[in-house]
């Protein structure tokens, strides 16, 4: 009788642990590796916000760059991302382009690497240039007018 | 319409540029043979100063949008005066707001540029036969408008199809180009009707101003 308690507690004890621990029961052990892609996205608009949807994207890498790295397409968004080599440190070129208009972006890989940057868009001396032009030509115009109706 | 640095190999810049100097020249005697050289420079800079911001005037034609250019107005209204008034215009859109470039300086100013001289024989056509009449110069201006940013538009695109680098999909530029272009055929009837209204405009209320012209 007391033989047959201590099968029955162990076949219970065993089967609770099938239940608790069921992984380590099937599986083995998990090994994670990790490299860290470090991918560049770019947005290309025209200078009136429109983007450059299915412009033309060519990429140059610093050891070469007389020859296109990649080439690819932005999508209707102007958007378009790519993986560098980040063995070829140095400053990479992105062309973007499209019926004749287009603009290359200068992108350093490496040690003085920066999260964001672009070309074009109007800083604040520029919009104050703007601003300035506008007056000087609304001045301009009316002297050249009065001018005229005096002479 | 402009082209801005880093599209176009060398030899076509320099060819632009070369082409610039000889216009420029040729220009500036032409304007030095008239008898007071001096006294359309106020005009020539208000003008230059109209082209300088018309280019930030978008006009939305679906799927792209184009800007105005008003070579063709520049041409009538200015004569020989326009092409270094577009030389100094397009120079200062280059350095102050990037719109265009500087390698392709040369190159812009002869497709804004030669136009605009063919848009200043159009308007002169005006004078020809009976008296000047308003519709005269309604029909010739609007003709000088047209014909100016039809022609810029037909050089800016061949200039380009002719020079599309072998690593780029030449298929898929040729086609943007195509549908620039198509895009830009509004521009056309616009720059017609802005040329129309302003010739008859000064013809109206100060027609000494297309004396010269």
């Amino acid at each position: 009788m007391h033989m047959k308690w201590r099968i029955i507690t162990c076949i219970i004890f065993i089967l609770i642990l099938d239940l608790v621990l069921p992984i380590k029961a099937l599986a083995h052990g998990v090994k994670i590796e990790y490299t860290v892609n470090m991918a560049i996205e770019i947005i290309a608009a025209y200078d009136n916000g429109e983007p450059m949807g299915g412009a033309q994207v060519t990429v140059y890498a610093p050891d070469e760059p007389s020859s296109p790295w990649l080439t690819g397409v932005c999508d209707d968004r102007g958007y378009f991302s790519f993986i560098p080599d980040t063995s070829k440190p140095g400053t990479w070129d992105v062309q973007v382009r499209q019926a004749g208009h287009g603009d290359i972006v200068h992108i350093p890989i490496g040690e003085d690497m920066v999260v964001t940057g672009g070309t074009g868009g109007y800083t604040a001396l520029q919009i104050v240039l703007m601003a300035a032009c506008f007056i000087w030509g609304s001045v301009g115009t009316a002297l050249y007018f009065s001018r005229r109706r005096r002479a | 319409m402009h082209i801005p640095d880093g599209i176009l190999p060398v030899p076509v810049t320099a060819a632009g540029y070369a082409a610039t100097v000889v216009v420029t020249w040729y220009s500036v005697r032409k304007i030095n043979q008239k008898e007071n050289p001096r006294q359309d420079i106020p005009k020539a800079s208000l003008l230059t100063a109209a082209f300088f911001v018309a280019s930030w005037i978008h006009i939305p034609v679906p799927p792209t949008s184009v800007h105005l250019v008003l070579n063709g107005l520049l041409g009538a209204v200015l004569g020989y005066f326009a092409f270094p008034a577009i030389l100094i215009g397009l120079f200062f859109q280059a350095v102050m707001f990037q719109h265009g470039g500087l390698t392709t300086l040369g190159v812009n100013a002869v497709i804004m540029g030669l136009p605009a001289i063919i848009a200043h024989y159009i308007f002169r056509i005006r004078r020809f036969g009976n008296q000047e009449s308003r519709r005269k110069t309604g029909i010739f201006g609007f003709l000088s408008g047209a014909v100016a940013i039809g022609i810029s538009v037909a050089m800016f695109v061949l200039i380009l199809l002719t020079n599309i680098p072998a690593d780029l999909d030449i298929g898929t530029e040729r086609a943007a180009l195509y549908t620039l272009a198509i895009a830009h055929l509004p521009l056309i009837a616009i720059e017609g009707v802005i040329t129309l209204l302003l010739a008859v405009f000064l013809q109206r209320v100060r027609p000494r101003i297309l004396d010269g012209v």
